[in-house]
Order: structure tokens, then sequence, then C-alpha cells
């Protein structure tokens, strides 16, 4: 019995041990893994993390092409759930297992992981001259001013709408005026069509909604000078009454909007029963795929009655940016990798490959839409300003509009309240740059 | 030798625990107190990251509507599933037959994932497509066809009431078990002296079931205080529309991971603490006056 007792304590302590050493284990294990090949300079891997999930064949077929060209390279490249991503990122970065070239977010909310110090500062490697002031800034930190990342991206925001509605209701063509917009409206109204799909219960939809309807109103990239300045701030009358387009144009919403989710809203619109979307560039394949047949057009929302300048503008910004790991075993051919994807051919492949429209300037469009909507930025572009200007701390300018547009469209704030909300909310971090 | 034996066999719980429970629960307590960039840790804070949660921006506006929303949540299930659950319970309890199958029935939806819950709810409540709505059209209730998620007024209690549906079998089943336990002997004798049903109930059966009922609120309370995934699922992470289903967890999640600050993990882990400190004082205090209560009853 007694001996029978001393064998199973034993056993146990025997089994306790293994669990402790098998609760160490996976870090060293991934850790031969993720270095493996390094020792060897004709042979190195390369991991690129994303939180693209949708894109990895087109990832694959990209990298393919790189990989002809530089021989004893591969580059794996790893999708996460977008959700967990920045989790995994950062606990990867933090430690030893985190990928070579990591896809890291943009303007504020990368700033967190420069100041861990998990990036390698790019001036003077790669070079970005030419290149939109907006978008270079997505990869900067404002912190020191580095640039830490090379752009892939470039969003923007404009007004979907659907043709043959439009024409059916009497409006041959896209608004050119406030006035055209608002009549547009009206005779869609008439026809028992919801003129603007608004999914208003979803708050991060707001900002952008504002953006699409009221950028000229505030002043778009003049706005964003002086309020960086300090010489304006939200309270600014202008930016009072851009968000007051919104109690303006609520008519033509969908009833009840603050109940209305952004899914209802693309549906609303991909069955024919609303005429215009205001969305980005990222709505694109969605509205596309949702229904074929809508003949889907872009247009630039005219400026608001009252504008500093009479001129409508595409609003926009910059995101999933490359960035090299500071932890990387193989730091050079990372850089190498990550110089590649400021080239036109990467941007070419991204424009035809990932359907996106590429950072780097000059890259051509073969779907017409997203041509229209590169050549609109281009033309006329302003800054997504709560995004890539007051994301860089908590309560984020996107957070405090969103809410405060619900708060106005529920009757419970007037513009001048929401106004005022914004200012003292980013004013919690945000010091003015003079 | 006998001590050693007892370790030895608890030895691999108390492994587990240490190194899964305990020791990310005392890191993150440590973390509340110093000053962050990013991932990499600067010097010691103090009480900075606590105090921010009372003076700075968003905590000092969101924190405490947050936590007024979760005592509401609190409140709300207590009233609702637990007197619908003891009810219920009380009525299965007198039926021998489809017991077994009914308390079945009524666990159904908690075997389900709160996020699906919560979106399947969504899309019988929109305004714009929901069937619930129409129904109402329909049969001539359109004054009580209201954007149910879109308006703050009925949001958080549409999040609490379809909670309480997720989970109201589980009260049934611990009151069921509890019923089961309270004497036969102790009920027919007040039944031969001529009480009638409700007399037996409130003098007899509700008097015996109060730890049961003491430990459902202790776990509705710890229930409810960490809200989480079905306020994410109805509303996001920030408790849409305007901040109505805002929950003190949501208002974690998104300081901790959605966010530009730099100083992010600290403040967030100052505001788990405080949270840990709520549920935990909350659930202590509780449980002591259960005790106390309990003990009166046995003497």
């Amino acid at each position: 019995m007694t001996q029978r007792t001393r064998r199973s304590t034993f056993t146990l302590i025997a089994f306790t041990g293994v669990l402790a050493v098998a609760a160490c284990a996976p870090s060293s294990d991934n850790d031969t893994k993720g270095s493996g090949d390094g020792g060897d300079a004709k042979a190195t891997t390369l991991t690129v993390w994303s939180w693209r999930v949708e894109d990895e064949a087109a990832y694959n077929k990209i990298f393919d092409a790189y990989e002809a060209k530089h021989e004893g390279i591969t580059v794996e490249f790893k999708p996460f759930k977008a959700t967990e991503y920045n989790k995994v990122l950062a606990t990867g970065l933090a430690g030893s297992d985190g990928p070579d070239v990591p896809q890291v977010r943009s303007y504020g909310q990368v700033e967190p992981t420069i100041a861990s110090k998990s990036l390698v500062p790019l001036d003077g490697k790669v070079d970005l001259s030419g290149w939109d002031e907006n978008v270079v800034n997505s990869a900067k930190s404002k912190a020191d001013g580095k640039l830490y990342s090379v752009p892939l991206a470039r969003q923007t925001v404009q007004m979907f709408y659907n043709k043959g509605l439009f024409e059916k209701n009497g409006i041959s063509e896209a608004p050119k005026t406030w006035a055209d917009f608002t009549a547009a409206g009206d005779k869609l109204l008439a026809g028992g069509v919801t003129p603007i799909a608004v999914g208003a219960k979803d708050d991060w939809t707001l900002p952008i909604v504002h953006e699409v309807l009221a950028a000229p109103r505030f002043g778009g990239a003049a706005f964003q000078e002086e309020v960086l300045t300090g010489k304006k701030s939200f309270t600014d009358p202008n930016f009072v009454a851009s968000i007051d387009v919104f109690k303006q144009l609520a008519k033509y919403f969908p009833k009840n909007v603050t109940g209305v989710a952004v899914t209802d809203a693309q549906t609303l619109f991909s069955a024919e029963k609303a005429a215009m979307f205001p969305g980005g560039s990222f709505d694109m394949a969605v509205l596309k795929k949702a229904n074929p047949k809508i003949d889907l057009g872009v247009f630039e929302v005219p400026a608001p009655t009252g504008s500093p300048e009479d001129k409508a503008t595409t609003p926009g910004w910059a995101d999933g940016n490359f960035a090299v790991n500071a932890k990387s075993p193989n730091q050079e051919a990372a850089l190498e990798l990550v110089k590649w994807m400021s080239t036109k051919e990467f941007g070419q492949m991204v424009a035809d490959e990932v359907k996106q429209i590429s950072a780097v300037p000059g890259v051509t469009y073969n779907d017409p839409l997203l041509k229209q909507m590169a050549d609109n930025y281009e033309k006329s572009p302003s800054p997504y300003l709560l995004l890539t200007d007051f994301r860089y701390g908590t309560p984020s300018g996107t957070d405090l509009m969103g809410k405060g547009a619900q708060q106005l469209l529920l009757g419970s704030k007037t513009a001048e309240q929401v106004a005022a909300d914004i200012d003292t909310g980013v004013k919690a971090w945000f010091k003015p740059s003079s | 030798m006998k001590t050693r034996t007892g370790l030895a066999f608890l030895a691999p719980a108390l492994i587990l625990f240490g190194v899964f429970v305990l020791y990310p629960m005392l890191t993150a307590f440590s973390y509340a107190f110093f000053e962050w960039q990013g991932t990499s840790r600067q010097g010691f804070a103090g009480l900075s990251n606590f105090s921010a949660l009372v003076n700075r921006a968003p905590f000092k506006t969101d924190l405490p509507t947050a936590l007024l929303h979760n005592v509401l949540f609190f409140v709300g299930t207590m009233l609702v599933q637990n007197t619908i659950g003891l009810s219920v319970a009380t009525l299965l309890h007198r039926r021998a037959r489809t017991r077994r199958m009914l308390q079945t029935l009524y666990a159904m939806p908690y075997l389900v994932s709160p996020i699906v819950i919560g979106y399947l709810w969504t899309l019988l409540l929109s305004p714009t497509f929901g069937p619930v709505n129409q129904l109402l059209t329909k049969i001539g209730l359109e004054q009580f066809a209201l954007p149910w998620l879109g308006d703050p007024k009925t949001a958080l209690w549409v999040v609490i009431l379809v909670s309480v549906w997720q989970w109201v079998g589980f009260p049934v089943l611990l009151y069921g078990a509890a019923l089961g336990g309270v004497p036969e002997e102790l009920t027919e004798a007040a039944r031969v002296d001529g009480a009638s049903h409700g007399q037996v109930f409130r003098k007899i059966t509700f008097p015996l079931l109060i730890p049961a009922i003491g430990t459902v609120s202790v776990l509705t309370f710890i229930f409810a205080m960490e809200a989480f995934a079905l306020p994410f699922a109805f509303g996001g992470s920030t408790g849409n529309p305007a901040g109505s289903t805002d929950f003190v967890s949501l208002l974690f999640y998104r300081s901790a991971f959605d966010s530009g600050a730099v100083d992010a993990i600290g403040t967030s882990s100052a505001l788990a603490t405080v949270l840990f400190l709520i549920i935990f004082g909350g659930a202590m205090a509780a449980t002591k006056v259960l005790r106390r209560h309990e003990r009166r009853m046995a003497s």
C-alpha cells in the first residue's frame, strides 16, 4: 500500500514536471522555427504578418514575383483575424516570435507600437519623396517625426450612387451643386426611394458620413492646418455648421436611422431601395458583389451652402502600412522587401491583385470606378481629419464624432454641443503644435 | 507523509492555477502602477493611472455611465430573470411528467454563444428589415414598432431582456435543485395544519430557498459586472447608440486595444483592477451577509 502510494506520488510529481516544461516549451520551439534559416546568407525566409485574411492569395502572387527576382529569399505571408491582429502583433513584437515585416496600423494607431521601440526607423533608407503628404504622415511618428513604415493603400470616401435609380427618378447626372444635391434628394423621396442609406447605429460610420457630406463645409485641408496649429478649434462656426449638415440631410436618411446598422444600409442600397451610399473605396467590392446588376457610380458631394471654399473634395487616408521589426534577425533582407514595397512595380500589383488604391503615386487602374476614386483624390484631396490627426489618444476624434452625431440625430444634443464635446474630448491629449 | 501526498495531488491544479490565473492576475495588477510607452514599461507611476480614471476624459465621463449600466443590468437581471426563474422552477417542481424536457428547453439558449444571440436579435429587431416590427405593424400595434436598438431609452433594456431570455434556464436549474432539497415533511405538515399553497410557499419554501437565492444573486452580480459578449454583439465596443449600451468591460476593451494612447496599458490595467475590486468586494460582502443569514437559520 505504502509502496503504491509512493509510486503514484512519484508519477504525479513527474507529470507535473512535464506540464511545467510543456508550459515553457512553445516559445523556444517557435524560436528555432522563426530564425531557422537565419545563419545561411543564401537562404532567408522572411515572414510577413497581416490582418487581411481575404487577400492571402493576392499577396502570395505578389511575393512570388519578389522571390523570382531575389534569389534565396522566401517570403511567407501569414494573415490573422483582423479583430485579433492588434493583440497578436503586440505580443509577437514584444517577444522574439514576431514577423520580420509586420503590417502595422496607420497614424495614431501605430504610435503605441512605435513607442514600444518595436519598429526600425526608415529615414534615409526608404525614399517617399513625391508621395502625398497625408499618406506619408500615416507612416510617421508624431512623437519624434521619424518614418517607420511604408504606406500600402489610400482609402478614399465618397458617395456611391445607383445610376439606374437616379434616371428613373428624373435625375440625369450626378449633382454638381448643393442645390442639385438636395433637389435630387427631394425627387428620390417623392419617388418613394430612400435617398441616402446611412447606418447610424454603427457609430464608426458617422465620421465617414460627415466627411462625405460636409468636408468642404469645415474647410478640409485648410482647417486641418489651422486646427493643428491651434489657430482654430472644433468649436469653430464652420465646423459646427458641418456637423449641422447631418441635421439638414436627416430627412433623406432611412427612418429611425440610429437603429439602422451599416449592413442594413448596404442592403437597402443593394436592394435598390436607397439610391446613394456614403462609403469608402473599401466598400466598393462589397457593393458590387451584393448586386452586380446595379450600374454603380461615384461622385464627390458638392460643397454645402456657406462653405469657406465652394469646391467639392475627396477625403482620404492611408492604411495597411508595412514596417520592419526591430528584433528581426533578417533586418537587411526585411528592409530590402519594404523598400520594394515603395516601388511602382509593387504599387501596380497592389492595384491589380489586391484591388485597392495604391499609396504609390502614378499607378494606373483597370477598374473604372477605382480609377475615378483615385483620380478624384489626386485632383481634390482632403484629409479624413478626425482619423489622420485625432486618433493619437483616447478619446479619439472619430469616437467622439460617432457618438456626437448619434446624439444629434436623436435630438439629444445640438451641433454646438457636439462640437464642444469633440473639442473638450480631444483636448484630453491633443496639444496644438504652435 | 499524509500532507505531502495531499500536496502532490494538489500540485498539478495549483501549478496550473498559479501559471494561468494567479500570475497573469498579479502582473495585470502590477501593470497599473507603472508608466507605459506602448508595450515597454517605464518608471513607477504610483496611483496616477488610477487618478486618470477619475480626472481624465474619456474615463471621467464614460466610467460613471458605464458603471451605472452595469448596475442597471444587475438590478434588471435580478428582478426579471430571478423572478421568472423562481416561478418557472416552482411550477416545474409540481409537475412530474415533462419537467426534465422543459428544464432542458429553458436552458437551450444558454448553449448558444452570446455573440450569435446578439447578432440574431439585432436582425430580428432591425427597424428596416426586422420581423419583430413587421409583425407588430401587421397586428395593429404600430405604436410599439420602435427602433428598439436605435433609441437609448430602449436599447439597454433590450440588452437586459435578451440576456434574461438567454440565461433564464440557469436559475430554473438551480432553484429546481434547491426545491428538490426542501424536506417534504415540512410542507406536508403545514398542509395538514391547513396552510394554503401561497402560505406554504411564503412561510416554508421561500425561507429555505434563501441560500440558493443568495448564491444566484452573487453569481448574477459577477455576471452583470463583467458583462461583455452580449453588449458587444449588440452595440459594438462603443455601446451604440450614443453610449447607451456602454459597460465597464467595453470601456476597458476600447481603451486597451482600440486606442492610439501610448499609455493605454497603464490606464486600462488600472480600470481592470478597479473592476476586479468592485466584483470581488461586492461578492465578498454578499457572501458574508448570506453566511450570517444561514447561521441564523441553523440556530
